[in-house]
């Protein structure tokens, strides 16, 4: 039933390591459906597997049971070429640690997934100065990694991941490396990014950005064991609840 | 003493840790070594066989050939024969009769120099059988190195001239160089063989009371220009013996200084992947109080351990080897056994080992020493360079294409080192096809099997020294694609995460080794040409067909891209989600 209004949809998912004694379940038996436009935040303890969750929604992991469907496509069982496809267009990451490639430029970082997605260079190099302005940081286009801030970093990180337009945008602790004024800079960029229509599902342990979303979901012991609705949170309503209106 | 023993814990344990690598490192260094000492150990290598030939034929200390017609026609034959009174000389045998007969034996033709002795039991120059008996009516011997040449034995029966002779003896003499092949019959068969108007020629062998002054005596007797005779002491014949010797020292030092360079090349990538996962080692030895000197200590120590013990293994191999590769042929008596290494020779392999280990680890092992304690501690990926234009390139070249050109560009370094590695492999290749078509002797003229045999002999260097190039270059290109599988992992796991397929990155890990492949290629072919200069060959003369030449460039992508296939693939299916969890 949720399939059909869902963009994102797993059944039963499981994620388990190891064998006999020493298997672990990261992942245990966890459904989650999300619609189009709608902020999903998860938060839970360290190690509960928030995150391991976030790489089974986006395909960088195997399940070991379950289903995931995106946009009514199986992900479990298709090939890694198909993923990899798939995430290019469908799909957006936003990590904690940033990920963003050490040589490369601000600009550079945000064109790449639109280039290995085989845009051509100016229209990549066209959307990643659209981005960049979008973020806030048209003046930091030319910098490395290593002349940024954490928030502009992060900041970067999030225009990459709007690189190909995506679906669905998969964020990981994304203010779990940021000091309170970067937060703040990333809360309301992604308080943006939910006015604008973008389906988010946002792992983290920040209870400001947890309640910038539209449900809320806590996790314990690899399992979901509550979910609440937020009514309309919004990045601007609850920064100044946080009191980090600046 | 204490810190002697922590010093040997320390790199004793890395070493064990690092089997793979470590055994990689001394097998490179003993590659080395082994084919240096080879080259060193040639030195003199025919001295010790040629005096045991010389003493056992009662060698004459100059030998003289009397050929109106072919040196000039000065001089009469009683002239040369009273050489035998000449001052200086206390001994002497012949003259005896000698021409060209041409040996016919199972389609080859041999133009021989056949002398007329009706006894080996001279005074001076007595031809010393190895096996068989001396000659006798319709009996022929032959000179060893020409019987081995020709694959003869006792009891074949050879055409001399179109007349059938059995070979009765196989003998060695000192008194003549082996270029040329040697038959001994007796007078009277020499005599009818040489046909009804024979050109008879005459050997005479002198014993002097200076064998040392045999080359001042040879050129005081010489005469003119036209003088009817030759005189060679027998420091010239020994001379023209180790000529083969001299060849393939020649190609061996050529190929050692290869090798030294590919190893260079080698060892620099390899140690720069151990340095580079030392960080955190650095780290940690550093926050329980060593120096930044006793940790660059710990660092070299471990690698010039294993240059050593790689020294100790390629000097006796190389020493072992010697005497299969460069059998003083089978004109002397005896094989060279293993030739008597210099302490010189040991010291000067040992010390190119040492140099080359320490040259690849010191620079890295300064840097680790020197980075601060928490950023060793942090283990930081080493930092990538960063080339604007290669990465404007890049974008142009859809998803492998980027990520190869990418992969070079941050680690410049190891790209040289790869093309260094892989132009002199091609080189290599190059120089061996060159010499094939012309051969560095340039002796591969029909009927002469004794240079063809000399040739063989050169070839067969060759093509193991070529065997080891390729090998230790094959061995440099697999780790530095390791290294750079290693070195890219978190770069490559994003891409994938960024829509980046298995494909793309595989073939982006191994374009990283193709694209530096290619230059090397079209660099090899000069610098093969070069080789084959240096080896003694004549390139001009080469003219090698120009298609073979331009086929290297596919073969070495080929080759290049099966080795790299492999740990690009394994690369590119390492699990995304936890290489970007570690970081």
């Amino acid at each position: 039933m949720h399939e059909k209004t869902s963009v994102l949809s797993a059944q039963g998912l499981r994620k388990e390591y190891g064998k006999g004694a020493a298997l672990v379940r990261a992942v245990d038996d966890v459904s989650l459906d999300v619609a189009p436009g709608e902020s999903v935040a998860i938060v839970g303890p360290s190690g509960c597997g928030k995150s391991t969750l976030l790489y089974l929604l986006g395909g960088l992991e195997r399940p070991s049971a379950g289903t995931l469907a995106l946009e009514g496509r199986q992900l479990e069982q298709m090939p890694e070429t198909g993923l990899a496809r798939l995430r290019r267009h469908a799909l957006g990451f936003v990590f904690q640690a940033f990920h963003l490639v050490d040589e490369l430029t601000a600009l550079e970082n945000i064109e790449l997934p639109a280039l290995l997605a085989g845009s051509a260079p100016r229209a990549a190099r066209e959307r990643a100065r659209e981005l960049l302005d979008q973020v806030g940081l048209e003046d930091r286009a030319e910098h490395l990694p290593s002349a940024l801030s954490g928030g502009q970093r992060q900041r970067v990180a999030i225009a990459r991941a709007l690189a190909n337009a995506p679906l669905v945008v998969l964020a990981d602790e994304p203010t779990g490396n940021l000091d309170s004024t970067a937060t703040t800079e990333v809360l309301r960029l992604f308080g943006q990014l939910h006015a604008g229509g973008q389906t988010l599902v946002v792992v983290t342990h920040d209870e400001r950005i947890a309640a910038t979303a539209d449900r809320l979901i806590t996790m314990r012991d690899g399992r979901f064991v509550g979910e609440t609705k937020l009514a309309g949170g919004t990045a601007r309503g609850l920064t100044e609840m946080a009191g980090l209106e600046g | 003493m204490g810190r002697l023993l922590l010093l040997a814990r320390l790199v004793v344990g890395d070493i064990k840790r690092r089997r793979l690598q470590s055994g990689l490192l001394l097998a490179m260094i003993a590659a080395t070594t082994a084919t240096l000492t080879l080259a060193l150990a040639l030195h003199g290598v025919t001295n010790d066989p040629f005096a045991r030939t010389r003493a056992a034929t009662r060698g004459p200390d100059v030998s003289g050939l009397f050929e109106p017609g072919f040196h000039g026609n000065a001089g009469t034959l009683a002239q040369f024969v009273a050489l035998r009174r000449a001052r200086g000389v206390v001994g002497a045998s012949g003259p005896y009769p000698v021409t060209r007969i041409e040996l016919s034996w199972r389609g080859a033709h041999v133009r021989t120099h056949a002398e007329g002795r009706d006894t080996d039991r001279s005074a001076i120059d007595r031809p010393l059988l190895t096996a068989g008996r001396w000659t006798a009516p319709g009996g022929v011997v032959i000179e060893r190195s020409f019987a081995d040449a020709l694959g003869l034995h006792i009891g074949d029966t050879v055409s001399l001239n179109g007349r059938r002779f059995a070979v009765r003896g196989i003998a060695v003499t000192s008194a003549v160089a082996t270029s040329d092949p040697l038959i001994w019959l007796t007078e009277r068969d020499l005599i009818a063989l040489a046909g009804e108007h024979p050109s008879l020629w005459y050997a005479l062998n002198l014993k002097l009371a200076d064998p040392a002054g045999a080359p001042a005596f040879a050129n005081a007797h010489a005469g003119g220009p036209d003088t009817a005779w030759a005189l060679e002491s027998w420091q010239a014949v020994r001379a023209d013996d180790s000529q083969t010797i001299f060849d393939e020292q020649q190609l061996l030092e050529v190929g050692s200084a290869l090798l030294v360079l590919i190893s260079i090349a080698g060892i620099a990538v390899l140690v720069g992947g151990r340095m580079a996962e030392q960080t955190r080692r650095v780290g940690l030895l550093k926050a329980v109080g060593a120096t930044p000197g006793g940790i660059a200590v710990v660092l070299l120590a471990e690698n010039v351990l294993l240059a050593l013990a790689g020294t100790v293994v390629g000097v006796a191999t190389g020493w072992l080897l010697a005497p299969v590769i460069t059998q003083p042929g089978a004109s002397l008596l005896g094989s060279a056994g293993s030739p008597a290494l210099a302490p010189g020779s040991v010291v000067l392999a040992v010390g190119v080992a040492i140099a080359v280990a320490t040259a690849a680890t010191i620079g890295p092992a300064l840097r680790g020493a020197r980075t601060s304690t928490i950023r060793a501690l942090n283990d930081p990926a080493r930092p990538p360079q960063r080339r604007p234009r290669l990465i404007a390139l890049s974008s142009h070249l859809g998803g492998a294409g980027l990520l190869a050109v990418r992969l070079i560009a941050r680690r410049p370094r190891r790209t040289l080192l790869g093309i260094v590695s892989v132009t002199i492999a091609v080189a290599t290749v190059i120089a061996t096809l060159i010499e094939r078509h012309a051969p560095v002797l340039g002796m591969r003229v029909a009927g002469n099997v004794l240079a063809a045999s000399r040739q063989t002999s050169l070839d067969h260097v060759g093509n193991v020294l070529s065997a080891i190039l390729l090998a230790v270059a094959a061995v440099n290109l697999v780790f530095a694609t390791w290294a750079t599988v290693l070195d890219a992992r978190r770069p490559t796991a994003l891409a994938r995460a960024l829509g980046a397929t298995p494909n793309q990155v595989t073939t982006g890990l191994a374009g990283a080794q193709l694209a530096p492949a290619l230059i090397a290629a079209i660099l090899g072919i000069p610098a093969g040409l070069v080789v084959f200069a240096v080896a003694g060959g004549n390139p001009l003369r080469a003219n090698p067909p120009v298609l073979w030449l331009i086929a290297v460039i596919p073969a070495t992508l080929i080759a290049v891209a099966a080795l790299t296939a492999i740990p690009a693939r394994i690369g590119a299916e390492r699990p995304v989600a936890e290489v970007l969890r570690s970081e």
